[in-house]
């Protein structure tokens, strides 16, 4: 199962870090990530049960946000276009990505199911980085911080290991395991989502081209865009309170 | 017990507003709950706190109030996608999978969403939630009532008739899309490197280093109608059909490339070891900036003009994004078309929810008015034993000054850390509702010294050196400090409006005097907040200088801190010497 990962970050990768702008994206959408499980750790300080975890959990989140303004200041590095600090101000961008959800993850999950969320994710991204170092693909700039980052990511994956052990001592295991089957499952399924909503796109677009074609363009001569220069409007005649109940 | 809730959603700022027997107990932003920066999803979140802190349930609801009308908008994006052909084509499959997926059924999502009975939704008009925000909150009665700002349904800019009767708000003319000052403005915004609905402070900001050399082509593509009214060339924007894109290329061949996002901005005599073409280049910008600014504050002094010349009352209210430019909102006040000038500090699209709310409660309703609205701290605040708790547990050190040294024991405290040079993150009480920090979470310091700007630009709110910040000044001194126009004493209230500072003081101010002499001032009353009040005063006695140094609590790109936890977190996360949240003074521990 290893080799076959590690192969497959490494074939993504390559197309990843050598597509047009491939450096600031991936720099982008990592500090949007960061920033992403920054907040929903903050979350979970705050919602937490488990008072003797509030530190641990602070001291991740300030990681997290540590990591988001350090891609941040890559993406600025790059000189490229910096398409990040638009990226970050649009709010439909980060849901459309996935990084934030409705509720925080902690709410979605539940305490378990968090620290094993952390454990399955922050490993994968350990490796992840681990593979871009070690087949260069980053630049020597990137490639430090991505290992400085890396440091930290560890203490992640062993405070939320440690925690899922101990509920394991507990009698837990079967939970544990259940939870992190869930996680895994999860991200297949989310995976799956993200493609086939951009598949579904792909087919709608064209759908829509053509209705755009063939029904938009008789009615063409019809349309024209006003001048500009006030216009007098008049109250509307209906009586308020089915003015008030219309959408139109 | 009768309730209304307004909300405001699905395009910029969702927020949730809710009125019981005619007060309004709560209002506040989605953002604050989802940390999404403007997040403009329905503010279920925002919902249920603010029935939470009615100790009410959905059923009480008598009426929610949608902020506009979508139908009406949808039909408008139509037409201008049809307009456009064939060249619309490319934002046509987006726009259609928005509105078919969620947008068309508004209704049916508030129903489903808020657990509500579909019947008992009701919906305002976008420029009547604004215009409503404005009047309804303010104490006039009879006024003009202008609303500005990108686009609702059709209009971009409307006037209303404000009555002390009812129906209270009556339309009397509009100006209609494409032809919009905010779209303008965001194009231009969008041109000069920033993010669209975010970046707009920057080019105030940056205009003030520039001279209105461009006055002349940023007058081709914002004609003045000599009417009081005005019109887009569309020759130079696209956002009524691009995807993207907010102006053509036509534009860039009249002003130039486009600046860079990112880009370093130098203009002349700020760095000299700066590099000639940067400088040169940033000069440009910032002269295109300040005339993109001339031009805007000549559209809204003729917008006021064409107002004043249609109803005649003394007061202006405002509202929409364009209200916002606290600039052009002085400039207006100086020219004393009307004698008083009101806004609303959330007047972009978050206080639509509060204006449809308000509108639904007298207009639909019936009610009277009341005395108006001088609060906004209607926002979420936490209880100090929860605080306490969760310092503890943060092992953090922390001590209860309230407790140990009374209100006045707390304001000197704080007054003592500023007057050290101490930076310190403020969280207290309610929140704000709207886009500014008026002194509940904010993040203050020294206003004396100029090398105090730089540090909190760089190293707490890792911002751009250019950028200017703002005072929150006693009232009673206000006038011995800056040369307001008296019509902007309500809005400067609010940090609505920028008056230049007195020459002699500007020395003694200089973190908060911008590079123009301007400066956008929080005139802070103690019935405002009476403890926010109490701790520039103690500084004031120490210093000689009734003021502090006030921005946003809050990392760049993040929304402002709206819990403790939040706020411990941006406080360790920053250069922040001490916090402080509800009294306590939180220092720092090693890890
Ligand atoms: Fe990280
Ligand atoms: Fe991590
Ligand atoms: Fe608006």
């Amino acid at each position: 199962m290893g080799i076959i990962r590690r192969t497959w970050i490494r074939l993504a990768g390559a197309w990843a870090w050598r597509r047009p702008n491939g450096p600031v994206r991936l720099m982008a959408a990592f500090s949007q990530a960061e920033r992403g499980s920054s907040y929903d750790v903050i979350a979970a300080l705050e919602r937490t049960e488990r008072r003797d975890l509030r530190r641990t959990y602070l001291f991740h989140a300030l990681d997290e946000s540590r990591h988001a303004r350090i891609f941040r200041r890559r993406v600025q590095a790059l000189g490229r276009q910096d398409r990040a600090e638009a990226a970050l101000v649009d709010a439909g961008s980060l849901r459309a990505t996935g990084i934030i959800g409705e509720a925080p993850l902690f709410e979605q999950m539940g305490e378990l199911e968090f620290l094993a969320f952390v454990y399955v994710v922050e490993s994968l991204a350990l490796e992840q980085f681990q593979v871009y170092c070690d087949h260069g693909m980053p630049d020597p700039d990137t490639i430090a911080a991505l290992r400085a980052i890396a440091d930290d990511e560890k203490f992640h994956i062993s405070y939320s290991r440690r925690e899922l052990e101990k509920y394991r001592a507990a009698g837990r295991g079967a939970e544990v395991r259940a939870a992190l089957f869930r996680v895994r499952a999860r991200r297949i399924w989310q995976a799956w989502l993200r493609l086939s909503r951009r598949l579904g796109d792909a087919v709608s677009t064209l759908w829509l081209w053509a209705l755009y074609l063939v029904c938009v363009a008789p009615f063409r001569p019809l349309a024209r865009v006003e001048g500009g220069g006030w216009r007098t409007r008049d109250a509307d005649p209906r009586p308020i309170a089915e003015f008030a109940r219309a959408q139109a | 017990m009768a309730a209304v809730l307004g909300i405001s959603a699905l395009y910029h700022d969702a927020a949730a507003a809710l009125i019981v027997d005619g007060e309004v107990v709560a209002a506040i932003q989605e953002e604050r709950f989802t940390r999404i920066k403007h997040d403009p999803s329905l503010p279920v979140r925002a919902t249920r706190w603010c029935l939470a802190q009615a100790g009410i349930g959905p059923d009480d609801l008598d009426h929610v109030v949608f902020y506009e009308k979508p139908l009406r908008k949808f039909e408008r994006i139509l037409h201008h996608t049809v307009a456009a052909f064939p060249r619309g084509i490319r934002g046509f499959p987006r726009t259609m999978r928005v509105w078919l997926g969620d947008k068309l059924w508004t209704r049916t999502l508030l129903a489903r969403e808020l657990r509500i009975p579909a019947d008992r939704i009701l919906f305002s008009e976008h420029h009547l939630s604004h215009a409503a925000s404005a009047l309804l909150c303010s104490p006039h009665r009879d006024a003009a009532v202008l609303t500005i700002d990108g686009v609702g349904e059709h209009a971009t800019t409307a006037l209303w008739r404000g009555s002390a009767a009812a129906p209270f708000i009556e339309p009397v003319a509009e100006i209609p899309f494409p032809h919009s000052l905010g779209l303008f403005y965001s194009a231009m915004t969008a041109y000069l490197g920033f993010a669209v609905n975010e970046g707009e402070y920057k080019v105030m900001g940056m205009a003030a280093y520039g001279q209105p050399r461009y006055r002349d082509r940023i007058d081709r593509l914002l004609r003045r109608d000599g009417r009081g009214g005005y019109e887009l060339d569309l020759d130079y924007f696209c956002f009524h059909w691009h995807p993207d894109r907010s102006y053509t290329d036509k534009l860039v061949d009249l002003l130039g490339p486009p600046r860079f996002p990112g880009t370093p901005f130098v203009p002349e005599g700020v760095d000299p070891d700066a590099p000639a073409d940067l400088v040169a280049d940033s000069q440009r910008y910032a002269d295109i900036a300040a005339s993109v600014q001339a031009a805007l504050e000549d559209a809204v002094v003729d917008l006021a003009r064409y107002a004043r010349q249609r109803i005649d009352a003394p007061a202006l209210c405002l509202a929409g994004g364009v209200a916002l430019n606290s600039v052009a909102n002085h400039r207006l006040a100086g020219e004393g078309i009307f004698d008083h000038l009101w806004i609303q500090p959330a007047a972009g699209d978050a206080g639509g929810a509060l204006g449809a709310a308000l509108w639904a409660w007298h207009c639909v309703l019936g009610h009277d008015r009341g005395p108006g609205l001088v609060r906004y701290d209607l926002g979420r605040d936490f209880d100090r034993p929860g605080t306490a708790e969760l310092l503890g547990d943060l092992q953090l050190p922390f001590e209860d000054v309230l407790e140990d040294a009374s209100e006045s024991g707390l304001a000197e405290r704080v007054a003592e850390d500023l007057a050290e040079g101490r930076v310190i993150g403020w969280f207290d009480g309610r929140c704000e509702y709207g886009p500014r920090a008026l002194g509940h979470r904010s993040i203050l310091a020294d206003p004396r010294s100029a090398a105090m700007k730089d540090r909190v630009n760089a190293r707490i709110k890792y911002r751009e050196r250019f950028r200017p910040f703002a005072p929150s000044i006693l009232d009673a001194q206000l006038d011995e400090w800056v040369e307001l126009a008296p019509a902007a004493r309500d809005p400067a209230r609010y940090m609505l409006a920028t008056p230049t500072v007195r020459a002699d003081r500007r020395q003694q101010a200089a973190a908060v005097v911008h590079v123009d002499g301007s400066s956008r001032v929080q005139a802070v009353r103690a019935e405002d907040h009476p403890r926010y009040h109490a701790v520039i005063s103690a500084f004031a006695a120490r210093t000689g200088v009734p003021m502090v140094l006030n921005t946003s609590f809050n990392l760049k790109g993040d929304p402002m801190v709206s819990s403790p936890a939040q706020a411990v977190a941006t406080f360790l996360g920053t250069d922040l010497d001490a916090l402080y949240v509800d009294g306590f003074r939180v220092g720092r521990s090693k890890r």
